[in-house]
């Protein structure tokens, strides 16, 4: 903690970084982002098992942006990033919303972190990302804190729940997610926490045409799940901060992960591990299968 | 309902450059196909958006048929590769969510194939029959039909006076 | 009025069983969301919960309602209206934090225009609320003006006396009126017992002072601190649609066919960017920092001043619910440092 309170002083007093965004402890066991631009505030950042914010999602943001910007040059923005969120910025990086150069990735060997806040670290309240967590150790990085150690066991209950979920007929599976759908309340947080969820203008907020109706009835609920969904299919890093966000309790993460499965089967792509190669919806290759076609 | 009687209603969003032109092949060769599909012509399978297709079923489609240029004869070179991959996903997710695979289908036809064309719609027309009428998403809409129970023969003069000022 | 009773658990839940065999609405506090009572035995009656996630607003002010079908004949434009169905609601154990929620509500949609849709629904809802007993660092009812063991706003109020036993207040003519019925399950108790439950509830402390928050936000309109929390906010209306007394909504058309269709009246939150945003292009609140100063400012100082109440009823929820930690009570509580 004391190395990146002292790192981070170090690169804002010298002027490197415009600023820092990363977390500050708030009550014994709750975190939340900050955003430091004054040298003398570094000694509030934190780094422990409560930190569930992905702050990928501020990377994006024009106010953050535009505090980047002198008047000769262009400083680099510092981002505190647990290897999971930095799958997060590799796949911004691909799809040319912000550029390496520009970022300064402080990251840490993360033995996972808690499933929500004000709950005891141990294998029962484990995130169900960090149950099959396999970067304990960040992709890319440029300075890297921590030890290694280990995350604690549990049980992969997400994996389980949609192979459950697959045994179904058509007809159930639908009433299941009428069933959650129908909570929904359309406040939009899944949309505001996904780093993914970039666009300036949402295709839900166009109201003409309007394809997906406003109101937070059956139909609107399934058309905005779904079109959340599929804008995210082989996109979605897996963070499940949507899930996290929602407060009707929605289990958004059970699509997001299907889709991963079906990009990892057909495609053998997982989202946000490489630099170097394009996206998997972004690009094609004339090779790909043509079974779903007559 | 009675099964006998009912007849599917299917919505094809096709391109223009392709499948539109064998679909015009299909009729000037006076082939015959069933009549429950409405075309819609768009420039290229890859400007289909899903939300046209979750739009089609809001409104009554049983059934969604998805048709372009073959690989590597799409006129924008390369918008039907951009689309395949994007179908392979929103087809995974729909059958996920609890749409059964047959109610929405792809196919390639290029210009040439009239007789294709007829054939693929019939081949749609036949699966969606067996699968019967969509209600899921059609119970949506149950608080609009106890206020509008059918359509009369008024409306349809409506409608045919707004379709010719549109 | 006030008039003191003591009930057992079973006579309650008695009493629930047979205002659901009525046709009544039973709603009764789960962990996520206040839940429609099917089976008795669901009734936790726990005064030692914490408020769900999510209040019970959207049974008097729904999520999505339609306010009106039109219909396009040859000639003109026929509006079919939508009835209301009275239907008494009845909602057990509510905290005393959302019990006041209704109250606040009807100034706003009893102000310039009355909406029948909210005020018959209203009419019907009786609320029985429920003493509470513990409370977490998201609490602030007492900063606002109310307590643990306020009775503002419910028709019925509970303190529980032992494991199986119940004091009951009857505070309004409302409550009366139900429970007169089920006088039968009702005893005559020693007011002094219910007294001493009151006095030793555990209170959060008193976080700020409301007048001083008014006094601050009128002056401090330009004040630095709201960039600050602009900057974190991510625009999610997460903290507006759990809220108790947020009513916001939008009017919208949707349409069926070419011919018919519906106005619909939607849940709309002043975090959205779009939620100022004119049709010429000209959006006054068009940054995070000047949307998040409008929900405080609405909260502690316009609503004062048109309606002379605190629109805010001290639950948490938002602060307890926001995705990236915002607290509204350490905002308003710092708000001089």
């Amino acid at each position: 903690m004391k190395d990146l309170r002292e790192h981070t002083r170090e690169l804002l007093e010298k002027g490197e970084i415009a600023a820092v965004i990363g977390y500050r402890q708030v009550s014994e066991m709750r975190t939340k982002p900050v955003i430091v631009t004054d040298p003398a505030d570094a000694e509030h950042l934190v780094f422990n098992e409560y930190c569930l914010n992905n702050l990928a999602v501020y990377l994006t943001k024009a106010r953050i942006k535009a505090l980047c910007r002198t008047k000769d040059k262009t400083l680099k923005l510092a981002i505190t990033a647990k290897p999971c969120d930095v799958h997060s910025i590799v796949a911004l990086i691909q799809e040319n919303q912000i550029h390496r150069k520009d970022i300064h990735i402080i990251s840490f060997n993360c033995h996972g972190v808690v499933k929500d806040f004000g709950c005891e670290f141990n294998g029962d309240n484990l995130a169900s990302k960090c149950i099959t967590c396999e970067t304990h150790k960040p992709l890319y990085f440029d300075k890297i804190f921590g030890e290694e150690k280990e995350t604690p066991k549990a049980s992969d209950q997400a994996l389980a729940r949609i192979q459950e979920l697959e045994s179904m007929t058509h007809k159930e599976r639908f009433e299941f997610f009428k069933g959650e759908f129908d909570r929904c309340i359309k406040c939009y947080a899944c949309r505001a926490v996904c780093p993914l969820c970039y666009c300036q203008r949402c295709i839900t907020d166009k109201a003409i045409p309007r394809w997906i109706e406003s109101s937070s009835h059956q139909r609107g609920n399934f058309s905005w799940n779904i079109v959340r969904a599929f804008h995210l299919s082989a996109r979605c890093t897996g963070c499940g901060e949507c899930e996290r966000a929602c407060p009707a309790d929605i289990p958004l993460t059970l699509l997001n992960r299907r889709m991963a499965i079906e990009a990892k089967r057909s495609f053998s792509y997982v989202s946000g591990r490489s630099l170097e190669t394009p996206t998997l919806v972004g690009s094609f290759n004339e090779k790909d299968s043509d079974e779903l076609f007559m | 309902m009675d099964k006998q009687k009912w007849e599917p209603k299917i919505v094809a969003f096709v391109c223009n450059w392709c499948t539109y032109t064998g679909a015009d092949l299909a009729g000037t060769s006076r082939m015959k196909y069933p009549a429950n599909t409405k075309m819609i012509r768009v420039m290229c399978s890859g400007s289909i958006d899903p939300v046209f297709i979750l739009k089609a079923f809001e409104r009554g489609a049983d059934g969604v048929l998805i048709s372009g240029c073959h690989p590597n004869d799409c006129h924008y070179n390369a918008g039907n590769f951009h689309a395949r991959r994007r179908w392979d996903f929103f087809h995974e997710l729909l059958d996920f969510i609890g749409i059964e695979k047959g109610r929405l289908q792809f196919s390639w036809i290029s210009a040439s194939e009239g007789k294709k064309f007829a054939d693929v719609i019939s081949k749609v027309t036949k699966d969606i029959k067996a699968l019967g009428p969509f209600t899921d998403y059609q119970k949506m809409n149950s608080e609009f039909t106890a206020f509008f129970p059918e359509e009369t023969a008024e409306d349809h003069e409506v409608l045919n006076k707004v379709e010719e000022i549109v | 009025m006030m008039e003191e009773k003591i009930i057992s658990r079973d006579d309650l839940l008695k009493i629930c069983k047979d205002v659901i065999e009525k046709g009544h609405t039973l709603l009764s506090p789960g962990i996520a969301e206040y839940n429609v009572v099917k089976d008795v035995s669901q009734i936790k009656l726990d005064a030692s919960a914490l408020p769900t996630k999510t209040s019970y607003k959207s049974y008097v002010f729904p999520k999505a309602e339609p306010v009106l079908y039109y219909k396009r004949s040859k000639s003109d434009v026929q509006l079919i209206d939508v009835n209301v169905d009275g239907k008494n609601i009845i909602i057990l154990g509510a905290k005393p934090c959302d019990t006041n929620s209704l109250n606040i509500m009807k100034h706003l949609f009893n102000w310039d225009y009355s909406d029948e849709f909210f005020n018959l629904r209203e009419k019907h809802f009786i609320t029985i609320g429920l003493m509470c007993s513990h409370y977490d660092e998201y609490c602030f009812c007492t900063s606002i003006g109310l307590s643990p063991v306020s009775e503002k706003g419910s028709d019925i109020f509970l303190i529980p006396l032992d494991k199986n036993n119940f004091a009951l207040r009857i505070v309004t003519e409302k409550g009366k009126e139900f429970i007169e019925p089920y006088s039968e399950f009702l005893n005559t108790v020693d007011e002094t017992l219910s007294r001493q439950v009151t006095e030793n509830v555990k209170q959060p402390e008193v976080a700020f002072d409301c007048k001083e928050v008014h006094e601050w936000l009128g002056s401090n309109f330009e004040n630095p601190k709201w960039e600050g929390i602009g900057n974190i906010c991510l625009s999610c209306a997460q903290c507006a649609f759990v809220c108790p007394v947020c009513h916001c909504f939008d009017i919208v058309d949707e349409d069926y066919s070419y011919t018919e269709g519906r106005r619909m009246k939607n849940w709309d939150g002043c975090q959205f960017g779009n939620f100022t945003l004119h049709a010429s292009g000209h959006n006054p609140r068009d940054i995070q920092s000047k949307r998040y100063r409008q929900r405080v400012n609405h909260k502690f100082r316009y609503y004062v001043d048109k309606f002379g109440e605190i629109f805010c009823t001290g639950c948490g929820r938002c602060s307890r619910g926001c995705p990236v930690s915002i607290d509204i009570k350490e905002i308003v509580s710092n708000c001089k440092d």
